[in-house]
């Protein structure tokens, strides 16, 4: 069933003009509002005290939530977030933990204004849940918002919300992910908006339908109990405020957080050029058995001090891997929030007016119901998100000071494994149900002035964290045979991408086999791009091994540390597979680090040298990549200069040059572009020039660039290309390399199907933005 | 005569307060003297013996012990001023200190630094990889051993570290806590290579589930132990030389004291000393003045911190953060919430008023020291409102400038906002009050409690200007301001207060209901391992309390409650109570139907408090009564209020308040080392101890 079905759209939420929202609601609903002359007439002491009591509460409820959660996903991941909103839903002020959430909340609430106001009426004391991702609030079923109006004096004054991942909501698939779905009935079912608390009570009827759907009920009591009590605890505060303040004072305030929010993005915004940067990104393969390539594209033009985000061009929805409107919103907030707005408050529903965005319904991010979204935020919502993150780094990295925000794509999914059985370790035999939460700890992407961070986490849950291993082998009938980060995964380049990491278990405790859910993402393409010149970090890479000796292994008294030692039948998990693992099997999971920054021949050799002592790369690294000699583990000046002119020859050698170059330019008077590329001239003659040589390549308007262009085989990216993407997808897959046809500096290093978009057309200019 | 002493070693000054069993109470200040800090603890001994007009030996030889916090242990851990330290791990396991559960990106950093995503580093690896080794061996989840230790393997990881000159190891092992063989085995190991290397095994410094905190914490402690061994050891010799008989005491995290020779083998346990000081002072002068449920404040020029007492007890934790890294020790819960007398005024991008974090440390300072600080902080807009003297604190060898004062507040706050300085200066002034309540309410709620409930306490130089705002925004109604002779020495004073704890834990994480043999069996052992502690301190007790706990939670949560049991022999009815008090417990914590039995409960670490009681509670002494009304030596004109300007209003100078005075507000009061403010429509009423209580009029 992939038809649209008629009836649906009723469900689809958009952003609306608030005004218009306000005047829909029927005049059984009386909101609070105020006039911007209230607005304007704060003091700024009055202003700070309540912006600073609103952090406050925020923060208070997500603590509360965090805290009263039974849900790994929630206390050990932070999969959650919670918002205090305006009367209309506009968000006020955020949590900081899940940020794609951000761009789903109000969208639930506009979506609950507009269809609940009448019937059954929206009250004091009432509490709404939904799971709908069309309706908003969350980015698949698994993320659930319970919200509540605050009302005072008999005016709807504003919202609280309260989102968190839940393990499992039933459907066919464990952990309601079904790697095999067509559509969204293989899945857990999507709740609309119900009325959960009434008059302050628990609705135990609802209560019971929305849990009895679940494989873990209990975990999903609990957590819904959590849900509510940060509501509850936002509300109390709320009133607080208001008693102390004036219920005038405060939403002055609240308006005010917003449009202070806006007029300081717009103002940054003003202050950069105009253009428009591309970045196009794939996923590979859309749900069992699928060996196609499936792309998402966006151009993001900067006009004045305006962003429009246009995605279209993307690819139709397919499989599993699909998201709905508020997963592309959701995609959007988690690039823009850490990247424009890190020193702005996240009065969020300011900061969404600064930008539109223009998409094509029924594709792999604007999914048309009944689509398949269970992967909804860690496959496509995520590359939104990175692409986002790939242009706003373009944009900015023409500044020094705003550069300090770009970034290399950091890790580009969530590789999920989810394992069920059976606990033999207790008296009586137990089920189990999980997800791995080890791939939590991704690299983050190269910087223009630092290496990514370490296994720093996911850049969409910026206060994740993963497990201990006890933990996990407390819960779980599994033995961890290694838990550590990977040397080389990291994106080679002048500043290297952050190491992702491994984990190899064994079951243990446990005599039947357990089952094994896979759904994954960049084994065949990069999700984690470099960034001028900087290489992709390492393809994921899941390995089930069979016929394994790891019994005979520990007990003879050694401890394996790789795959090869434990059993000659490995078998690369394909990304979405239902499979299992038996005892005295090992299952294997390697997840991304972040892409480089830079030419890897320009790092500086004596943090080659120093990556390679502290284990962050290997010794074939050094050399096939960094192009650096160490004689003893000391650098070789001579030899390392000789050997980076070989490697730049090898460049020359290989690469076919498009375009005639214009010979060299003044390199006293410049403009930075990015790492490698500057602006020379000014009006009409202005020209891009490659910083390092001088050479000048192009015009700064349309046309393509004089360079270098390599295609090769994936694995010349480097030692950190681990997947061999035949195993996965059909459509050929190349490295491909731009250089300077002058002095072979590296443009741009990228691991992608062979009918990527060519970059020489867009390479180093932002394409000026026409009306 | 017998003396007990409290010295409490900062980073400026050393403190002392002594304190005898006939009502004498003397308080002494000295700068610290690093990197030796001895020799100022011997210089405020000094002073001390100087009050008394008697000799350093004399009064030595009569001093029943001292207790000793320092600051030191923990300035080197932040420093990153420690010795290599080895690390000897479970094969496949070294990276948890390198991954550090991706945590330590963000732990332990303020809300403006964690949503600076792109700002963030790990910057702080416990050590590099060449002395983090790993050995063979594994033990699983039920104690049993899956694979033996490859000894050989072992002695050439050992070598190797020895090798490179380390000279301490630290050794955490994946569930060492449930089976500790292969750890002791190692520390055979090490000792057949080099018996004098310093030895920390994760089960016996943190027997606690979880091993990136685990090895942290012991790394840690291996990297701070022996140094606190050579300190101490030299300390006390020159004690002993100078006629201290009795013991040497040194405050741990748990708001307990420890003797010195046992202090390095758990040296972790004393990183937070210095912090604890001031919430043990709080206990001890809640006792003597009734007070069950304190909030206690301790503001200097660069730091908040806040504890809490609640029915006479401090309130625990079982973590804390240092360096980004979560360290298991049980400790007092002190927050440091805010950035004290020298937090800066600014404006941020969209031009609002806005309060640290950022302070002016103590170089420059604020503006108004004159020491080259251009922007406005608390103590330039106290300076400004009057409620600072211009010719500097009473006694004080500083004036503080306030054209700089008024300066750095013009150019920066008021007319970028259109404001007067006098605006300006009162806007700072109310916007810190109002956020100090804000993080003061975090504390308190997130403990579990509410603050109308709690008596707030403040002292250290920059808590009296502002407490009793504060303390309104939160809903405290009364308010105390130490002022007697441990005024300017609170934490000295909660020192020479405190008890000898030790706290001893495992764990053993298991389903409730549970055998109570189990429980029995865990607490046996425990209670075996502090009574033999407490053997080992050569200190007589009054009496000697055991408190038994459990850390439980939900289900499959992160965070565990913990919870009191029984002592006595343990049967269903007694592991049920446990049980329900965490779930009371719980649902002060996070709600009343916040919990969901059902979802299951697990018992996580098992753990025993003892406290040895110290035959000696130092008790402030009474002050003179009034005879008359208190006279203020001055007047200025202050402002307290925005809405009311500036109000001519007296100042009364410390030393002549006694005992029943009243001082209605609005009033000032000068202390050498502060000043106390007492808000119009507050009354202040000086109390037979000498101290201020300020209530609602």
């Amino acid at each position: 069933m992939t038809m649209p079905i008629p009836g649906s759209e009723a469900f689809s939420s958009r952003p609306v003009d608030p005004d218009e929202l306000a005047r829909s609601l029927p005049s059984s609903l009386q909101v609070h509002t105020v006039t911007q002359e209230q607005v304007d007439a704060l003091d700024p002491l009055t202003y700070e005290v309540i912006r600073h009591r609103l952090w406050s509460v925020t923060d208070e409820m997500g603590e509360a939530l965090k805290r009263m959660s039974g849900s790994p996903i929630v206390t050990d991941a932070n999969d959650f977030d919670f918002a205090i909103s305006d009367e209309l839903g506009q968000e006020v002020q955020v949590g900081l933990y899940n940020t794609m959430l951000v761009g789903a909340v109000d969208l639930a609430i506009y979506w609950t204004l507009r269809n609940r106001a009448d019937n059954p009426g929206i009250e004091s004391g009432d509490m709404f849940l939904t799971n709908d991702p069309w309706v908003g609030g969350g980015l698949h079923q698994n993320d659930v918002m319970v919200y509540q109006p605050v009302f005072h004096d008999g005016k709807l004054f504003a919202w609280t919300s309260a989102i968190a991942h839940q393990p499992d909501l039933g459907g066919v698939g464990l952990g309601s992910f079904s790697p095999a779905a067509q559509d969204v009935f293989s899945e857990s079912l999507p709740t609309p908006p119900v009325k959960v608390v009434r008059g302050g009570q628990l609705q135990r009827d609802v209560a019971d339908l929305w849990v009895r759907r679940s494989r873990v009920p209990m975990l999903i009591g609990l957590d819904l109990r959590a849900k509510i009590g940060a509501n509850n605890v936002g509300a109390e505060r709320l009133h607080a405020l208001i008693a102390q303040y004036g219920a005038d004072t405060v939403k002055a305030v609240m308006k005010r957080m917003m449009s202070d929010a806006e007029h300081r993005l717009r103002d940054k915004l003003t202050a950069l050029p105009d253009g428009s940067w591309t970045a196009t990104g794939y996923q590979d393969q859309s749900h069992e058995g699928d060996r196609d390539l499936h792309k998402i594209t966006v151009t993001t033009t900067k006009t004045g001090n305006h962003l429009t985000f246009d995605f279209t061009g993307t690819d139709p929805q397919a499989g599993v891997i699909n998201c709905t409107y508020a997963g592309m919103r959701g995609g959007v907030m988690l690039a823009l929030l850490p990247i424009l707005a890190n020193d702005i408050p996240w009065s969020a529903g300011g900061l969404m007016r600064c930008f539109d965005l223009v998409t094509e319904e029924g594709t792999l991010n604007n999914a048309t119901f009944p689509a398949a979204v269970g992967r909804g935020p860690i496959g496509p919502a995520w590359l939104t998100g990175s692409l986002i993150a790939e242009c706003l780094s373009q944009m900015l990295d023409r500044d020094l000071e705003l550069g300090k925000n770009v970034q290399a794509t950091c890790c580009g999914t969530w590789d999920t494994a989810v394992i069920a059985g059976l606990d033999e370790r207790g008296e009586q035999p137990a089920p189990f149900l999980s997800i791995m939460m080890e791939p939590m700890a991704g690299g983050y992407g190269a910087r223009p002035h630092a290496d990514g961070v370490d296994t720093g986490g996911l850049f969409c849950i910026p206060m994740g964290r993963v497990p201990d291993v006890e933990m996990t082998e407390f819960l779980y009938p599994l033995l961890t045979l290694w838990r550590r980060e990977e040397p080389d995964s990291g994106g080679p380049g002048r500043h290297r991408g952050g190491l992702g990491a491994s984990i190899a278990f064994t079951p243990h405790g446990t005599s039947i086999p357990m089952g094994l859910v896979l759904a994954s993402a960049g084994k065949a393409v990069a999700q984690n791009a470099g960034l001028s010149g900087g290489h992709p970090g390492n393809s994921g890479l899941d390995v089930v091994a069979r016929q394994s000796r790891v019994a005979e292994i520990l007990a003879s008294g050694r401890m394996p540390s790789s795959l090869a030692e434990i059993s000659d039948t490995l078998e690369p998990g394909q990304n979405y597979a239902s499979s299992y693992l038996a005892p005295g099997e090992v299952f294997s999971m390697t997840w991304q680090g972040g892409g480089g920054y830079g030419d890897p021949l320009t790092r500086d050799p004596e943090a080659v040298a120093r990556d390679l002592r502290e284990e962050k790369i290997t010794a074939d690294a050094v050399a096939a990549v960094y192009g650096v000699v160490l004689a003893g583990g000391q650098v070789d000046p001579a030899a390392t200069a000789a050997e980076r002119e070989r490697l730049r020859g090898v460049r020359r050698d290989r690469s076919r040059v498009a375009g005639e170059t214009r010979g060299k330019a003044d390199l006293s008077s410049v403009r930075r572009v990015d790492d490698n590329l500057v602006e020379v001239g000014s009006g009409a003659g202005t020209a891009v020039a490659c910083g390092r040589c001088g050479e000048v390549l192009g015009d700064t308007g349309a046309g393509p660039l004089a360079v270098g262009i390599y295609d090769g085989a994936p694995t010349e990216a480097g030692p950190q290309i681990i997947a061999t993407a035949a195993d996965y997808v059909d459509a050929p897959v190349v490295f491909r390399q731009y250089s300077c046809p002058s002095c072979w500096t590296a443009l741009s290093s990228a691991v992608v199907p062979a009918d990527h978009p060519d970059r020489a057309v867009t390479l180093g200019r932002p394409t000026v933005a026409t009306g | 005569m017998a003396y007990v002493i409290g010295v409490d070693v900062g980073g400026t000054f050393t403190d002392a307060v002594l304190d005898d069993d006939a009502g004498t109470v003397l308080a002494a200040k000295s700068p610290s003297t690093p990197p030796d800090y001895s020799r100022g603890v011997l210089d405020v001994l000094g002073l001390l013996a100087e009050q008394l007009g008697t000799s350093l030996p004399e009064m030595l030889a009569d001093t029943h012990h001292i207790a000793h916090g320092t600051t030191s242990s923990l300035n080197a851990l932040v420093m990153g001023n420690v010795p290599p330290v080895g690390f000897l791990t479970t094969k496949g396991h070294r990276d948890s200190i390198f991954i550090m559960n991706v945590e330590g990106r963000y732990l332990g950093r303020s809300p403006g630094e964690l949503q600076h995503v792109l700002g963030q580093t790990k910057d702080h690896a416990l050590l590099p990889k060449k002395h983090a080794l790993e050995v063979t061996e594994r033990i699983d989840r039920d104690g049993t051993v899956v694979v033996g230790l490859d000894e050989e393997e072992a002695r050439t990881a050992i070598r190797s570290l020895l090798t490179d000159g380390v000279r301490a190891i630290a050794v955490s092992l994946l569930w060492s806590f449930r089976n500790p063989v292969h750890e002791r085995r190692l520390r055979e190991l090490i000792a057949e290579e080099d018996p004098e290397v310093f030895v920390a095994l994760s089960s016996e410094v943190s027997p606690r589930i979880r091993e990136f905190a685990r090895n942290a914490t012991t790394i840690m402690s291996t990297q701070i132990g022996p140094g606190l061994r050579d300190y101490l050891g030299s300390l006390e010799s020159s004690l002993r030389t100078n006629g201290l008989t009795g013991p040497l005491l040194v405050m741990q995290s748990n708001g307990g004291a420890v003797a010195a020779k046992e202090a390095p083998a758990a040296a972790i346990s004393t990183v937070g000393s210095v912090l604890t000081g001031g919430v043990v002072g709080s206990v001890a002068l809640g006792r003597q003045l009734g007070h069950r449920n304190i909030i206690s404040t301790d503001v200097g020029g660069t730091t908040f911190l806040a504890g809490l007492v609640v029915d006479g007890e401090p309130v625990r934790d079982t973590t804390t953060v240092i360096n980004h890294h979560p360290i298991n020790v049980p400790t007092l819960r002190v927050d440091a919430i805010g950035s004290g007398g020298g937090a800066i005024a600014w404006l941020d991008a969209g031009g609002n008023l806005r309060i640290g974090p950022r302070s002016a440390q103590a170089v420059p300072g604020p503006a108004c020291y004159g020491n080259g600080g251009t922007e406005p902080t608390n103590t330039d807009a106290n300076l400004v409102l009057g409620i600072l003297p211009e010719k500097g604190l009473l006694g004080g060898r500083k004036p503080l400038s306030l054209e700089l004062a008024r300066q750095a507040i013009d150019t920066q706050i008021a007319k970028p906002l259109g404001l007067s300085v006098e605006e300006a200066a009162a806007a700072i002034y109310t916007v810190q009050n109002a956020q100090t309540g804000d993080l003061l309410r975090k504390t308190v709620v997130e403990a579990g409690h509410d603050p109308r409930n709690f008596v707030l306490y403040a002292f250290g130089g920059a808590g009296p200007a502002h407490c009793a705002g504060y303390a309104a925004e939160v809903g405290c109604d009364t308010v105390v301001v130490p002022l007697g002779p441990v005024a300017s020495a609170f934490s000295a004073f909660g020192l020479a207060s405190s008890d000898i704890v030790l706290a001893a834990e495992l764990s053993d994480p298991t389903v409730v209901p549970f055998d109570p043999q189990r429980a029995e069996r865990n607490f046996a052992e425990l209670e075996q391992q502090v009574r033999e502690g407490l053997e080992r301190q050569g200190v007589t007790f009054e009496k000697v309390e055991l408190h038994r706990e459990i850390d439980m939670r939900y289900s499959m949560q992160l965070a565990e409650v913990t919870a009191p049991v029984a002592n006595g022999p343990l049967g269903m009815p007694e592991i049920e109570a446990a049980a329900a008090a965490f779930e009371k417990r719980y649902a002060e914590l996070f709600g009343k139907d916040a919990g969901f039995r059902e979802a299951g409960i697990q018992a996580i670490t098992f753990r025993v408090r003892a406290v040895g009681v110290l035959p000696f509670s130092p008790e402030l002494p009474e002050v003179p009564a009034a005879r008359g009304e208190a006279t203020p030596f001055t007047t200025r004109p202050v402002q307290l209020d925005p809405t009311s300007g500036y109000v001519d209003t007296p100042v009364y100078d410390y030393r002549e308040l006694r005992s029943g005075h009243v001082l209605q507000g609005p009033a000032i009061v000068e202390v050498p080392t502060t000043t106390v403010v007492v808000p119009g429509g507050t009354t202040g009423t000086v109390d037979q101890l000498g101290n201020l209580t300020i209530r609602r009029s």
